[in-house]
């Protein structure tokens, strides 16, 4: 949570690149579900997909090269933010349409049924994917045929600027999988611990043999949709967000179980400083792609 | 003591050629899925799967819901994660609903993640009129010609249906393969052997001197009626089915136009930003200024009525009068 929480800052001064969707406050429902999944398994996000890459493993460097654009980077530079990607840490990828990757998940999730092949695909989207039409055609599709998939809806409360309740009549959202017989459950998506055995006991039962499962992680966004969006949200509203921080919570319960003090959080803080700033100087000194890459990969 | 030469070829309808792609690719590759409404017992709206779900099981011969947009998806996600889907659109009006996933991620994988990925669904659909009215009859291939990553094929005869459908499920990425409803019907020959036709060349179906039309699917029929007309005329054309429309094959058509010094493009589905002006523009980039023209339907949706129908999408006679002025030639007296 810390290393997301501080590459997202780096990556926040770095305007030279354009602009960038970031999760600070979402922290924990990326690293609780990626601690959960093993190698076997498959995660696809929408386009906020830094948090859940790197908590997937995805190598900080190759990440930070691919959102500033440089060959090195885990496309290659090609796909940028919104489309990361990196099948061989099981970040099978982003997908920046909104709602857009819901299906896909469930074709993989298909491949998967059909090759007998081990492994829950988990497809991570947020609120403002929840009223596309993709996801009650997947929801429906998914549960005739039992896909080993996991539906994790990151409630972030806003869509852009719209909240949830304004656009969004499903309360909680995750009733909507009830009617299609799926175990479906909301949680604090704050808390790492909760959203942590959730995503276990929601992986048992799909791993079990019994057929999708929906997650909703009521969570929130600190800062404006990206980098260059308005925050319309009040200043007094936001410290009140600011303040349930999923990392502060995380490590206060770890100080008060006596597991962590001021030294060692100190020593973590400079262990992700350095890997931060690894990860910066590998992604600046890597070079752009070439103009004539334009055309390649385009079949 | 010579016997009689052994047959090559055999006679099938559209519907018997597909089926026999598909099955003969299922069978050669178990990667390979068919998703669609009525695939299974039904065997598809045109019999076309008939048997598949018997031979290959529900785990590979799926009914889906009408939910194009996820069919699609789904179709992408297995593709991306390694199976060949193919996927039925039963009208091609209805793939507009699975837009979405076929362009904005099928036909962008391969470029997004640097070469790493990618998306070989196909996209089985059928175009055209026959009766079934505005929503059900539209012609919208041209739509997909300008989408890079993605490849688009659509067969006249039971025998490139055959071997189009087999290449496009061994391509390396996504292709639409377009059907007619027209051509349902219509038989022809077919190799015995088991066989791949290339996507991305076009086919010479006649040989003329003074136009060269290029049309594609089952205009490719009429055009010929058309040809057969005008050669009473004395007016030879060379008709030229494209076959793949993206990638066009530009040299097979440039150099004919090269020898007739005319262009003739003629369509089903709407000539504004149609495949003959496509055509067109690709062949003057290729040989400079032609004479040419363009043959579409009516600027106005396809009615089920059948006058209007009839009205609106291109026959041969009208396709006859395209090249006599193209030419420069009378009106024949009736």
């Amino acid at each position: 949570m810390m290393l997301i929480r501080r590459f997202e800052e780096a990556l926040a001064r770095r305007p030279d690149h354009g602009f960038q969707l970031l999760s600070s406050g979402e922290e924990a429902v990326a690293v609780g579900l990626c601690s959960a999944l093993t190698a076997e398994d498959e995660l696809l996000t929408g386009g906020r997909s830094i948090g859940p890459a790197l908590a997937r493993g995805v190598d900080p460097g190759r990440l930070m090269a691919e959102l500033l654009g440089r060959s090195t980077g885990t496309n290659s530079g090609k796909g940028g933010r919104g489309h990361l990607a990196d099948r061989t840490s099981g970040f099978f990828g982003a997908h920046a349409v909104v709602g857009g990757n819901i299906s896909i998940a469930a074709g993989v999730a298909l491949a998967h049924q059909t090759r007998s092949e081990p492994g829950v695909v988990v497809v991570l989207f947020g609120d403002g994917a929840f009223g596309a039409g993709a996801l009650h055609e997947t929801l429906n599709i998914a549960a005739t045929w039992r896909l080993p998939m996991l539906f994790a809806c990151n409630n972030n409360q806003l869509s852009v600027s719209t909240a949830r309740d304004v656009v969004l009549a499903p309360r909680p959202l995750s009733s909507l999988a009830l009617a299609y017989g799926m175990p479906s459950h909301t949680v604090d998506g704050m808390t790492l611990d909760t959203v942590t055995a959730a995503a276990q006991e929601a992986l048992d039962g799909i791993r079990a043999g019994g057929g999708p499962a929906f997650l909703e992680f009521e969570s929130l966004r600190f800062a404006s949709h990206s980098t260059n969006a308005r925050e319309t949200r009040p200043a007094a509203a936001l410290a009140v967000i600011r303040a349930r921080c999923p990392i502060q919570q995380f490590a206060t319960a770890l100080t008060d179980q006596g597991v962590l003090d001021a030294d060692a959080r100190a020593q973590l803080e400079h262990e992700v400083d350095a890997r931060v700033a690894a990860a910066v100087a590998f992604a600046d000194a890597s070079p752009f792609p070439t103009p004539d890459e334009a055309l390649t990969d385009v079949w | 003591m010579s016997g009689e030469a052994k047959a090559t070829t055999e006679r099938m309808f559209f519907r018997q050629a597909i089926r026999r792609a598909v099955a003969e690719e299922m069978r050669r590759n178990p990667a390979v899925i068919l998703l669609g409404q009525d695939v299974g017992a039904f065997g598809g709206s045109y019999r076309e799967f008939d048997g598949l779900l018997a031979e290959f099981g529900a785990a590979r011969v799926r009914d889906t819901p009408v939910a194009e947009a996820a069919m699609v998806g789904i179709g992408a996600g297995a593709a991306a994660a390694g199976l060949r889907p193919l996927v039925s659109i039963t009208y091609m009006d209805f793939l507009m609903l699975g837009l979405d996933p076929l362009v904005n991620y099928a036909a962008k994988l391969c470029y997004k993640t640097g070469g790493r990925m990618t998306a070989p669904v196909v996209i089985k659909t059928t175009a055209g009129a026959k009766g079934q009215g505005v929503a059900h009859s539209q012609c919208l291939e041209a739509w997909l010609m300008g989408i890079p990553g993605l490849k688009v094929v659509a067969p006249s005869t039971p025998a490139d249906a055959y071997g189009l459908l087999k290449a496009a499920l061994r391509e390396k990425g996504p292709v639409v393969y377009v059907d007619h409803k027209r051509l349902f019907p219509t038989a022809g020959e077919a190799p015995l052997a088991e066989s791949v036709s290339p996507i991305g060349v076009a086919e010479i179906r006649r040989h003329g001197r003074d136009v060269t039309i290029a049309t594609h699917a089952y205009m490719t029929s009429i055009v010929l009626k058309a040809a057969d007309d005008l050669a009473r005329e004395g007016v030879s054309c060379e008709v030229i089915d494209l076959r793949s429309l993206a990638p066009l094959d530009v040299a097979t058509i440039s150099a004919s136009v090269r020898r007739t010094g005319r262009l003739l493009t003629v369509e089903e589905g709407q000539a504004t930003c149609g495949v003959g002006v496509e055509v067109a523009a690709r062949v003057r980039e290729s040989i400079g200024a032609i004479s040419s023209a363009r043959l579409g339907a009516l600027a106005a949706p396809v009615s089920s009525n059948p006058v209007l129908e009839a009205a609106c999408i291109p026959d041969a006679a009208r396709v006859a009068t395209a090249v006599r002025a193209l030419c420069g030639r009378a009106v024949p007296d009736r």
